[in-house]
């Protein structure tokens, strides 16, 4: 790796309503976050207990946080960010109402109609830009990662619904270029969250494709872990960390495993960083200091 | 064990054949030779990064091409019959996507069909491969709530999140749109699942909230001959729902059960020692039952339906966990609910 990765990357998840176990404690996450000062509260915990690294969804929400961020860079400008893209509920909703066309459509063009590219909203101009996957990705990337604008952003994750979804088409090219397109336009690394980290890393190794960051589930139990917990310590214990930084996520096990426990497993394995989510100081004290890679 | 590859087309690439391609793709005995789908701009992306893919406009020359032994239909609905009519004359397997179809007629002759030409058939409803409510039928089965006197099933989404004019297929009736044909046909197959498909249906509803020709919002009651009645509630406009969530309820003279695709939570009057379920609540997280599939796309469940589909083609001791019989069973309780709406 050219770049410099976080150890501990502290994830999002918990601040937008998303616990995989309970419905009712993402309810009551989701009410206690509805005002954003206590998510930059817990921020602050995160960057008291010396956390630099910062994963975050490009989701509406996000967009006020890197706001605030950004506009106080004299106090937080040495924090590293992680953006994952895109924010798939928003695309899966408007596929499931439109189609993918006026999907794609709506959110290319209705998107970018205020930076004067309205007069190619025209069924032909999509008709022509549809031939060609790679720029409609482009396009796609440079939509969601505007927000991240001026932030210091480290890596450039594709969201494992996204990542995994393309990955079962086997296509190189779309891997490839969501590389290049990476490091060309925005300096970064680029990174793949997946539930298939065995078979990812296999197919990047088979197409060349190095020096990225591979995040995917990684606990004790073996949960999201296709195609089995094995493989994926086999695939750890095997990898060089110089062409694929492996970073584990759902370390708890969505809460199913305790923290002193999950991280007695983590630290043996042969990963890099960790990405992990909490909402009290108690716990991210804890587990910065449970972490020992 | 047939050692050969399946042959495989998908028919219809919008959101579900999407999916379901990526996941398919993944099994080793699998070959996706075809696909058909109406839009060119999806065929032609296909047919450009994809290797070695055959595409149609037309589903009928798919069907014709001999090069699928199976085919996974993926459109809407009203043209399932067409397709699996003709598919079935090719002697073509068949996975379809819920609800199976929209006229009753139309399904019984096709359900008959593939049962006298011994093709494989499956449908959709993947929440009969969630784990937690395979776990969920298997423990009513086993009698843990004793016998039951009543249960209610539920789906929200928020899959109509504005209002709609009805331009779209899901926006209409006639093309196995709204909520009852959409979203509910879970519901209900889910009470089918575990409780078994009820004798009648009364007092049902159908509101409309942001569609112009369908219904969003669903509930009816189901009567059982044995005593049992259950509540249906579906909405599919429910903003605070991130996901489509199912959640069923089940209470009988041993206790209660809750459960949704997360978790099972089981009140029980006395401990059930064979279950090691212990008196008061219970706790079991889909972390307890889960076990990884090969490849994940979008759920276990997702993943495990299709495999399952492959299983009973290479293997025809496998019996069929969600056959056409099961969708028959369905569309019985959805036609059941629009006749007793007053809607048909």
């Amino acid at each position: 790796m050219k770049q410099s990765i976080d150890k501990i990357v502290f994830g999002d998840n918990q601040f937008f309503g998303i616990n995989h176990m309970s419905q009712e404690k993402a309810q009551q996450l989701a009410e206690r976050f509805y005002d954003i000062n206590n998510i930059f509260e817990v921020y602050q915990h995160a960057i008291d207990a010396g956390i630099k690294g910062f994963m975050l969804n490009s989701n509406d929400r996000a967009k006020d946080i890197c706001e605030y961020f950004r506009s106080n860079s004299e106090k937080y400008g040495d924090l590293n960010w992680y953006p994952s893209i895109p924010y798939p509920h928003k695309y899966a909703n408007l596929v499931a109402e439109k189609g993918i066309v006026p999907t794609l459509n709506e959110m290319l063009f209705k998107g970018n109609s205020a930076k004067g590219i309205v007069n190619m909203v025209t069924k032909g101009s999509m008709a022509v830009l549809g031939k060609d996957a790679i720029k409609m990705m482009q396009m796609l990337i440079d939509l969601e990662m505007k927000m991240f604008k001026g932030l210091n952003v480290k890596v450039v994750f594709l969201q494992n619904v996204i990542t995994d979804l393309i990955l079962g088409y086997e296509v190189q090219e779309v891997f490839e270029s969501y590389c290049d397109y990476i490091r060309k336009k925005y300096k970064a690394t680029p990174g793949f969250i997946t539930q298939n980290m065995p078979y990812l890393k296999g197919k990047l190794e088979e197409w060349g494709i190095e020096e990225v960051v591979i995040c995917s589930s990684f606990n004790k139990i073996g949960y999201l872990t296709s195609p089995s917990l094995n493989e994926f310590i086999d695939e750890a214990n095997k990898n060089n960390p110089d062409k694929y930084h492996l970073m584990a996520m759902s370390t708890l096990a969505s809460g199913a495993l305790s923290a002193p426990d999950a991280y007695g497993f983590i630290n043996e394995q042969n990963i890099q960083s960790v990405v992990f989510g909490a909402s009290s100081k108690k716990n991210i004290d804890q587990t910065v200091s449970l972490i020992d890679l | 064990m047939r050692k050969t590859k399946v042959r495989l087309g998908i028919i219809g690439m919008g959101r579900m054949g999407i999916t379901h391609y990526s996941i398919i793709n993944s099994r080793p005995d699998v070959e996706i030779t075809c696909v058909a789908d109406t839009s060119q701009l999806v065929l032609t992306l296909l047919k450009k990064y994809v290797k070695g893919i055959e595409v149609f406009k037309d589903y009928n020359k798919l069907l014709k091409s001999g090069k699928v032994d199976a085919v996974m239909v993926c459109t809407p609905p009203n043209l399932n019959h067409d397709i699996l009519k003709k598919a079935a004359s090719e002697s073509i397997h068949a996975f379809v996507e819920k609800p199976y179809m929209t006229s009753v007629s139309q399904g019984l002759e096709i359900k008959k069909t593939y049962e006298e030409k011994k093709l494989v058939n499956q449908v959709g409803y993947v929440n009969r491969f969630n784990d937690v409510f395979r776990k969920t039928r298997e423990l009513v089965a086993d009698g843990l709530l004793g016998d039951i006197y009543r249960f209610r099933s539920e789906m929200f989404s928020c899959t109509i999140s504005q209002p709609d004019d009805g331009s779209g297929w899901r926006g209409a009736r006639e093309s196995g749109g709204g909520a009852l044909f959409e979203m509910a046909a879970h519901a209900i197959d889910l009470v089918n699942y575990i409780m078994g498909t009820p004798d009648r249906v009364k007092g049902s509803a159908l509101n409309k909230v942001y569609s112009k020709n369908v219904e969003d919002v669903v509930s009816s009651t189901f009567v059982y001959d044995n005593g049992i009645t259950g509540t249906l509630y579906v909405n599919w406009c429910d903003h605070s729902y991130r996901k489509p969530t199912n959640k069923i309820e089940i209470t009988g003279m041993y206790g209660r059960l809750l459960a949704d695709q997360h978790s099972l939570k089981i009140y029980l009057k006395d401990a059930n020692e064979e279950k090691q379920l212990r008196k008061g609540w219970n706790t079991i997280y889909i972390t307890d039952l889960y076990k990884p599939v090969p490849f994940y796309v979008r759920g276990n469940e997702f993943t495990s339906q299709l495999y399952h589909f492959v299983d009973c083609i290479q293997n025809p001791d496998v019996p069929s966990e969600c056959a056409f019989s099961d969708g028959m069973n369905t569309l019985n309780v959805i036609d059941n609910i629009f006749t007793d709406a007053n809607e048909k």
